[in-house]
């Protein structure tokens, strides 16, 4: 496609794309070779490099599902002086799509170091909150950045599940058994991190707690901060919580609903706390033990 | 955009929002009820030939017009599944006596929150899973998806990785059905020796032993070439498919890992 036309068909904002069915719209772009981010063709365009910025691998990664505060806790650690901008751009948060059934080699790695231009001294990150659920992708991402901390932030899963679902109820393809496996698949967290420590060593990997995050900013960021070798006492603003969800599981489903649910996720919970031995169950309503 | 025509028009298929669930009417001596059998894997594993060969014996009702695979349950993860909706899905399993019925939604295997409904609206129920190289599985399957019009996205690669975690979702069909309630076969098992996995199959339904024509037909084959895989690639699903596959071994003792070339030189489960 022409790139002018491209690029302004890029602008146009996305609500207007969901007025054309969903169907259509992958049928289109299939016909006119458009791509986005996450589709398998598409080829992630770098930042330039300003004088004096270098590029390299991100030093961190923010991994997590949509919905538990990634882009939110992103904005909170680039505030800090010591953190370059980065990305929380689709176009790296969604880098290793295609990687699973082609080759991920020295062009490929290059291509995705290109995408983190920083100045010296100054740490580079990206928060990503689908790369978690790409089973292929924590292996690539330890190829590319060995070194890169990762932070993990996790919530509810129920509550989790039910604002995705609210959140894309415009905007998906027609297949329940598709995007509602999806949805769920994406918080059994244990499974997950299981797989993130096959490709990282504990030590670089730090558990976050959303609804912990939420009450206690302050603390958090701070224990983020450490881990991610800057300053931790500095203080960043807006500290305010993003905003999630339209009331608690429980008022929105049916009890025998909210059980199979319940059930759905305990033995993940389970194997996720016996993996993160801080995680607060209290925080999380739905899978508090009953005293 | 064959599908936009088609849903311009009212015309939906079972897995799409939109399609009409109401039951078909029942035909003189027809009653309904749970079905005696589900087939809940895996997509692209053979289970279409397995599942004419299971409506060609004499005692499994075949009624023209009722698609092989329901996907009722896939909607029902966090809507309600009271009894009106169990009404319905039995609605959809008309038999006449003497008879047994039943589905294969090879999809249901890889959504966790089926096990539970399936075993409210059916907990007699038979549940069959026919297994393959998931790497193979794989490949067929995101072709598969992607020649039905599927966005060729991550969310659609990612699904046709997650379809092939068998252990994982095996173990959730575990948790609410008992083990002799559940019958694991392997699709390569059932290409080299069709007549005695069958025979597995009829007699785990309590079906008598029957030899159906053309045993080896070929059902639902892709004449489309597969999505191209890289070798590298390829290893590095096998690799995350590995221990899973242990666990499914361990879980299953007929399976042969050594017939799965993504596992080459894994040995016999048993």
């Amino acid at each position: 496609m022409n790139p002018p036309v491209r690029a302004a068909l890029d602008r146009v904002p996305a609500r207007f794309h969901r007025m054309v069915p969903s169907a259509l719209r992958a049928d289109l772009r299939d016909r006119t070779g458009m791509t986005a981010p996450g589709d398998l063709a598409y080829v992630p365009v770098p930042p330039k490099a300003a004088e004096g910025e270098e590029t390299g691998p991100p030093d961190f990664a923010i991994l997590g599902a949509p919905d538990a505060g990634c882009r939110w806790w992103m904005s909170l650690i680039t505030d800090h002086p010591d953190v370059a901008p980065g990305h929380g751009s689709a176009d790296v948060a969604r880098f290793f799509a295609p990687y699973c059934t082609a080759p991920f080699d020295t062009e490929a790695i290059a291509g995705f170091h290109a995408c983190f231009p920083r100045r010296p001294n100054r740490i580079i990150g990206f928060w990503s909150p689908d790369s978690l659920d790409l089973p292929w992708a924590p292996r690539l991402l330890a190829d590319a950045a060995p070194e890169a901390r990762i932070l993990l932030l996790v919530r509810d899963p129920i509550e989790r599940l039910l604002d995705g679902l609210d959140r894309t109820a415009d905007d998906r393809a027609p297949h329940p058994g598709s995007y509602l496996g999806d949805a769920v698949d994406r918080g059994f967290y244990a499974m997950q991190l299981e797989r993130l420590l096959l490709a990282y060593p504990a030590g670089q990997v730090c558990v976050l707690q959303y609804e912990r995050c939420r009450a206690d900013p302050v603390g958090s960021l701070a224990r983020t901060f450490a881990h991610l070798g800057v300053d931790p006492s500095y203080r960043a603003r807006p500290l305010e919580p993003s905003v999630h969800g339209s009331g608690p599981a429980r008022d929105r489903l049916d009890a025998r609903t909210l059980e199979r649910l319940q059930g759905m996720y305990s033995a993940d919970v389970a194997a996720l706390v016996a993996l993160v031995p801080d995680l607060d169950l209290s925080l999380w309503p739905n899978f508090t033990p009953r005293t | 955009m064959r599908a936009v025509l088609l849903h311009a028009r009212g015309d939906y298929a079972p897995w799409e929002d939109g399609f009409d669930f109401t039951p078909p009417a029942l035909l003189p001596g027809e009653s309904v009820g749970p079905p005696d059998f589900v087939g809940v894997g895996v997509q692209k594993g053979g289970t279409s030939w397995w599942f004419e060969l299971l409506l060609e014996h004499p005692d499994v009702y075949d009624r023209p017009g009722i698609l092989k695979e329901r996907h009722y349950l896939s909607r029902f993860c966090v809507e309600s599944f009271g009894s009106a909706q169990q009404q319905i899905y039995r609605g959809w399993f008309p038999r006449t006596e003497g008879t047994i019925t039943g589905e294969w939604t090879p999809d249901y295997l890889a959504y966790p929150w089926v096990a539970p409904l399936l075993a409210e609206v059916a907990p007699r129920a038979r549940i069959l899973v026919l297994v393959r190289d998931p790497v193979e599985r794989f490949r067929s399957g995101l072709t598969f998806r992607l020649s039905m019009g599927a966005p060729p996205t991550s969310a659609t690669v990612a699904d046709a990785v997650r379809q092939g975690y068998y252990a994982r979702h095996l173990r959730r069909v575990l948790d609410y059905f008992p083990g002799d309630q559940v019958l694991v076969q392997q699709y390569e098992q059932c290409r080299a020796d069709p007549a005695t996995e069958l025979g597995r199959t009829y007699g785990f339904l309590g079906l008598d032993p029957f030899e159906p024509v053309e045993i080896r037909r070929e059902v639902n084959v892709s004449g489309r070439d597969k999505i191209a895989l890289d070798p590298a690639a390829a290893r590095r699903l096998g690799d995350l498919y590995r221990t899973d596959a242990h666990e499914l071994a361990a879980m299953v003792p007929s399976l042969d890992l050594s017939l799965w070339p993504s596992m080459a030189g894994e040995g016999s489960g048993t």
